[in-house]
């Protein structure tokens, strides 16, 4: 009886460790189908950067009229944030492939929100406006969870807003110069509400004497581009 | 994600075992146990009913047990009135003159009293079992378990417990429960583990039970004593899969957890107090070495793993409510996130954990399949997997508290 209880519990402990093998292959396995997944983005990225660049040159030629609308990222890559953010959790924010995705993306938002201004300048429309910047750093910024969920709801508000999100931590050379230009110290969430910069969030209604007056009365729905790339 | 750290374990424990158990119903012991046909022999038995206040439930016992398919003048049935204090002395009485039947009405002292009262007038009885009087048979139960003696070490054969015609979805619950615990006690029974001889028709070879002494209060669980007390001794445990009765459940949940309590707390204060010495010892085989053990570590990791998820939950909720605070509710409540297969958030326990109630799914089906035990199961499995886990908590910690305080609760 010994001997068959022995034989057993071995049987079972292989075959309980064959299960939680499985487990963990799977999870990899899933963990490759999302990275996977996001190279396929990256190439739509790459279109959208492009699109950009186009628009940019465009710019020097066409009327307003047929531009202004026209500056809007994809829906597809509106949603990466959403995205890189979810896989930022599963894969963890060293994952290299991870920065890779949210430096492209970056340079992206940084890319869009130019032609915005040159926009603004030149057309004379007049959009809101939003660099928030975030750190993933433990500790370094209770309030980001709610700043972004305040973002998100006055997007939902007024779609016309317009938020580019940035990992203040990520090594990259335009998004360096770009918290120099803006003069952005590392004291999180940091807000550039139409030129404006502010820090911390305390509560909402706090939050929306940031904004323009106009932008609470306009609620007009556009295509817009991005609340993405939001701070874990 | 140090809290997570400690449910790991416990998880692969509980994983560990429905393998274990799924093991061990392939391997050849239980294959044996379950091709064994109805006995064609007929030694003398007697059942002995303990009965307090059972005044709606006892006929329909009586009734199950007159309908065994077994030769009248084989079995008797003794009728223990342990002191009732309503109408079951007098429906107890309608039976007197039935030549199958005793009738003993004696003061009340608790169900080992009466057992042992029963078994002591159950004179030429090769057999006793006990049926309790809120339990029905199925008229070849007692064929089945007569199968099972063939050993002359055997000292007790159990049978297959279901519950009676569950209807609300606390019983189907219990159903569910019951008939896993059919497959438990099928399969670890043919490793001689089981840890005890439930109240609903156990079977005992008289001669033995008067020798080790007969039933004992036992922290009212008379029945799990007996067991430890046989194995202590030893003498084998068998189960037969086939045989059917069905018990009635708690019909609330606040009863269920005193039931349970009640078994737990009697486990526990068996196994610690009494039999201490059973734990881990090599010579108590499969009930020393692995299922003593198992019902020990089920207990801290019950209260472990509930505590993990209310702690998490209680963060959950918090966090919620201060991300939301301030913001119109309207918003809060309108779904914001979009869903994906792919970006679902699925992690190393969430899927051990699905493993492991597709393991306890099995093993029910198992059950269910095995004992030939009729009705659907579907509402049962779905409450057990849903409700179960977050039910079962509070009588582990009751059981605890108990232990740990020495508070003592009444039977009922």
């Amino acid at each position: 009886m010994k001997l068959i209880l022995g034989r057993n519990l071995l049987i079972s402990l292989i075959i309980t460790l064959v299960l939680i093998g499985t487990v963990i292959y799977a999870i990899n396995f899933l963990n490759q189908q999302r990275v996977a997944q996001l190279s396929e983005l990256q190439d739509q990225l790459a279109t959208d950067t492009l699109s950009l660049e186009t628009q940019f040159a465009l710019l020097e030629e066409a009327p307003c009229e047929n531009l202004t609308e026209g500056n809007t990222l994809s829906t597809e890559v509106s949603n990466l944030g959403d995205r890189l953010s979810s896989t930022e959790t599963q894969l963890g924010s060293t994952n290299e492939q991870v920065i890779q995705l949210k430096k492209q993306y970056t340079l992206l938002q940084i890319r869009d929100y130019l032609l915005t201004k040159r926009l603004s300048a030149t057309c004379h429309v007049n959009p809101t406006v939003v660099l928030y910047f975030y750190s993933n750093k433990p500790g370094s910024c209770a309030d980001c969870d709610r700043a972004v969920y305040a973002l998100s709801y006055l997007h939902n508000q007024n779609p016309k807003l317009r938020v580019y999100a940035f990992d203040y931590d990520l090594a990259l050379g335009a998004l360096d110069t770009l918290k120099s230009v803006e003069k952005i110290q590392p004291n999180f969430p940091a807000f550039v509400i139409n030129g404006k910069t502010s820090y911390g969030f305390t509560t909402l209604n706090s939050f929306e004497t940031l904004f323009p007056k106009d932008f609470f009365a306009t609620s007009t729905a556009t295509s817009t581009a991005t609340t993405t790339a939001k701070k874990k | 994600m140090l809290v997570e750290a400690l449910t790991y374990p416990f998880i692969f424990l509980a994983v560990f075992f429905e393998v274990f158990l799924l093991v061990t119903f392939l391997s050849e012991p239980a294959r044996e146990r379950r091709s064994r046909a109805l006995s064609t022999q007929t030694p003398k038995v007697a059942v002995v009913v303990p009965c307090w206040n059972e005044q709606n439930t006892i006929q329909g016992t009586v009734e199950s047990l007159l309908a065994l398919d077994y030769p009248a003048d084989k079995l008797e049935i003794i009728l223990v009135d342990d002191g009732s204090t309503d109408n079951t002395p007098a429906v107890m009485d309608q039976y007197a003159e039935n030549p199958q039947v005793t009738v003993i009405h004696k003061e009340n002292g608790g169900k080992h009293t009466a057992m042992n009262l029963g078994i002591e007038k159950a004179h030429d009885a090769v057999y006793v079992g006990c049926l309790d009087a809120d339990s029905y048979v199925a008229p070849d139960a007692l064929r089945e378990i007569i199968a099972y003696f063939d050993d002359e070490k055997v000292a007790a054969v159990t049978c297959a417990m279901s519950v009676w015609d569950p209807k609300t979805l606390l019983e189907r619950m219990q159903n569910a429960d019951y008939i896993h615990g059919i497959t438990l006690r099928h399969v670890i029974s043919s490793l001689n583990g089981l840890y005890v001889t439930p109240g609903p028709f156990s079977f005992f070879r008289r001669d033995i039970v008067l020798k080790v002494g007969g039933f004992r209060n036992a922290h009212n669980t008379e029945d799990l004593e007996m067991a430890l007390r046989l194995q202590n001794a030893g003498y084998i445990l068998e189960n037969a899969p086939r045989a059917r009765v069905y018990t009635k459940t708690p019909l609330t949940v606040r009863a269920l957890v005193k039931q349970r309590t009640r078994w737990t707390t009697g486990f526990l204060r068996n196994v610690i107090y009494d039999y201490r010495h059973m734990i881990g010892n090599k010579q108590f085989g499969t009930l020393g070495l692995f299922m003593i053990p198992i019902g020990l570590i089920a207990n801290v990791s019950g209260i472990v793993m509930f505590g993990v998820i209310v702690v998490r939950t209680v963060q959950a909720i918090w966090n919620q409510i201060a991300l939301v605070s301030g913001f119109p509710l309207l918003y809060t409540l309108t779904p914001h996130v979009s869903f994906s297969f792919l970006f679902f958030p699925v992690s190393f326990i969430m899927l051990l954990s699905l493993i492991m109630l597709m393991g306890a799914v099995t093993t029910m089906l198992v059950g269910k399949h095995i004992s030939k035990t009729s009705g659907n199961l579907f509402v049962g499995i779905i409450m057990y997997m849903t409700f179960y886990g977050l039910i079962a908590p509070i009588w582990l910690i009751r059981s605890m508290y108990d232990l740990i305080t020495g508070t003592r609760r009444g039977w009922r």
